[in-house]
């Protein structure tokens, strides 16, 4: 009975091991799974991988339009898209995204590169 | 590849498994697979001294096969989840629950067998 | 005397998950005890049939929150002996590591929800502020703090540095040092021996044929632990099921504790010897054939059957979790007991009803 009462005793004695959370956080590790970010697109070739190793087929990609697209409602943040991106181009994010009012899906467009112009053409 | 797996009848099921509890082994579980040629392969899991025996019986869909929850109690709720999900019709086990253990009233039937699914809309005919 | 029927559950203070138990009674005594359970069956082996067996690695991890590392490493070692690769050494080891560190993170889990069952508030804080210096490991590691997805098929997908070993190895100590303050009160306190002493016996014979499987059939005196096969490096590693002979509430919980210090033995042993090299091996080729993969789990032993076909898409995956093997324990447990005890036995069982129900 008394080898909890010492057990309180040293609980009150010491510190707390909660946080006042929203005023005080905890950093996140290194490499942690938070949420899958992003792509930078402009890197981005399309080949769609992520897509098909993607085991709650979050990430649709268009190779036509040029888009890549995360639901991230459906993402269950395994991280094997970022492993499997032959370009490197997907981001996770350490922190975990927070709570949403509504669903939605994050669409990144490849804007068509500008065409360059030819040197000695004269434009009217 | 499964060690000790001998293919057996329905017929000789319930001998075996009394041979098993007489051997002291112990019941794991059991497995069914749908073979996609419209028979079913049910596997029996034993063990003793974390070593496996195995024994396989191939039946038609729908077919009768008796229930070893009689010998080994434990089976009851393996034998209720494969007459539910693959529609194996298991005479005996020692509490029925008449296919409504993980299936509700409205549920697709036998879900685990590979089977044409046709979804009906409300208004179509 | 006339009989009555009680449900219990699906939703109860003791139960984190729903399981529908009717009781029927004889005054404060229980009769008969029928379950009820598919309030959580979501069909993932119906599923893992549509997906690639690459991908099938993160659904086996989410069929229970609380054994993820262990359900993907059987699943991994099916799929590994079904294609006959070999698993590096290091990758052997890292496996252990982390599924000792769930096995306590597990334990400790289930102590705290058993201090809570029998209404001992600030024991249940004690054990879960423990546990949370083993998920802050799992997150520092692996990235996540339960669902880990630290396997991959031929290996794994992390690797733990050296410094990183020495934090584990000295964080296990510090869980040791904290533990060996909560344990006299599971053992000696007169309250909390009066909840579990002598309550809900399962003798060795009733246990081994209704095939109990882990702490339920270790604290029977049955001696049983997967982990004796050697599967991944517990053959490398110097190991001794632990095995109560009571069979009572008390024995099952004696075992879980010990077993925590074990596994901080095990974490131990393993970072002191584990060998340098690759983490995982590329993996070609489909599987084909039939095979049956067991490893034990916190709560037991989980076999899974594979069938493969030659294609990306398996046949046909089964699960075995150890609560469907302990539940028809249960029902033989729970006849002549008071009904004030029937969350403290429910609860010895450690019931995971979405591993059950998948």
């Amino acid at each position: 009975m008394f080898d909890m009462i010492s057990n309180i005793f040293k609980n009150l004695s010491s510190k707390p091991a909660t946080r006042k959370y929203p005023f005080e956080k905890r950093e996140t590790f290194k490499d942690s799974r938070g949420s899958v970010k992003g792509v930078d697109i402009d890197t981005c070739i399309f080949c769609g991988i992520c897509a098909r190793k993607c085991p709650s087929d979050a990430i649709a990609v268009d190779r036509n339009s040029k888009s890549w697209e995360i639901d991230p409602f459906k993402c269950v943040v395994c991280g094997v898209c970022a492993e499997v991106c032959p370009k490197k181009c997907l981001f996770m994010d350490e922190q975990y995204s927070a709570s949403a009012y509504s669903k939605g899906k994050n669409k990144f467009v490849q804007q068509p590169k500008p065409a360059e112009e030819e040197p000695g053409k004269v434009s009217a | 590849m499964i060690e000790n797996l001998t293919d057996i009848s329905v017929e000789q099921l319930l001998t075996e498994a009394h041979n098993m509890l007489f051997d002291d082994y112990r019941f794991i579980t059991a497995t069914c697979v749908d073979n996609g040629d419209e028979t079913l392969d049910v596997i029996y899991h034993f063990d003793k001294d974390l070593e496996m025996k195995n024994f396989k019986i191939r039946v038609q869909k729908g077919a009768e096969v008796p229930s070893i929850s009689k010998i080994y109690f434990c089976a009851l709720l393996v034998e209720n989840e494969m007459k539910e999900l693959f529609g194996i019709n298991i005479t005996n086990i020692a509490i029925d629950y008449g296919g409504h253990m993980l299936l509700s009233d409205d549920d697709l039937e036998s879900p685990m067998l590979r089977q044409q699914i046709t979804i009906e809309r409300k208004g179509d005919k | 005397m006339p009989k009555t029927i009680i449900p219990f559950g699906p939703q109860h203070p003791v139960l984190p998950e729903p399981l529908h138990l009717k009781l029927v009674m004889q005054d404060e005594t229980i009769v008969e005890a029928i379950p009820a359970i598919g309030y959580v069956h979501r069909g993932l082996e119906k599923l893992t049939e549509t997906k690639e067996f690459t991908q099938n690695v993160y659904i086996v991890e989410r069929i229970c929150g609380i054994c993820s590392f262990m359900h993907a490493l059987t699943y991994c070692q099916g799929i590994e002996s079904l294609m006959g690769v070999e698993v590096p050494p290091r990758a052997r080891f890292l496996r252990v590591i982390w599924a000792e560190l769930h096995r306590i993170h597990s334990h400790l889990l289930w102590l705290g929800l058993l201090a809570d069952a029998f209404g001992f508030e600030s024991l249940f804080m004690q054990c879960w502020r423990n546990r949370e210096k083993v998920m802050d490991i799992m997150e520092e590691t692996c990235g996540s703090r339960v669902i880990i997805s630290g396997n991959t098929i031929g290996g794994t997908r992390r690797d733990i540095s050296s410094e990183m070993l020495v934090k584990i190895s000295s964080v296990a100590d510090e869980i040791r040092d904290d533990l060996k303050r909560v344990e006299p009160v599971f053992f000696n306190d007169y309250t909390v021996k009066h909840r579990l002493v002598g309550v809900g016996v399962l003798e060795r014979e009733k246990a081994y044929v209704l095939g109990a499987a882990g702490p339920m059939a270790r604290g029977s005196g049955i001696r049983q632990d997967l982990r004796m096969t050697g599967y991944a490096a517990y053959g490398e590693l110097d190991f001794e099921p632990i095995v109560e002979t009571d069979g009572d509430c008390y024995a099952r919980t004696m075992v879980r504790l010990k077993e925590v210090y074990q596994s901080i033995e095990l974490i131990k042993q393993a970072a002191s010897i584990i060998p340098e090299g690759e983490i995982s091996v590329p993996v070609k080729g489909f599987p084909k054939g039939e095979v049956v993969s067991r490893v034990e789990q916190p709560r037991g032993e989980v076999l899974y059957y594979m069938r493969g076909n030659g294609t990306k898409n398996l046949d046909r995956l089964r699960v075995r979790t150890p609560t469907f093997a302990n539940i028809p324990a249960l029902l033989q447990m729970l006849p002549g007991s008071q009904l004030a005890d029937v969350p403290v036995l429910i609860l010895t069982i450690d019931p995971c009803i979405s591993c059950t129900e998948r």
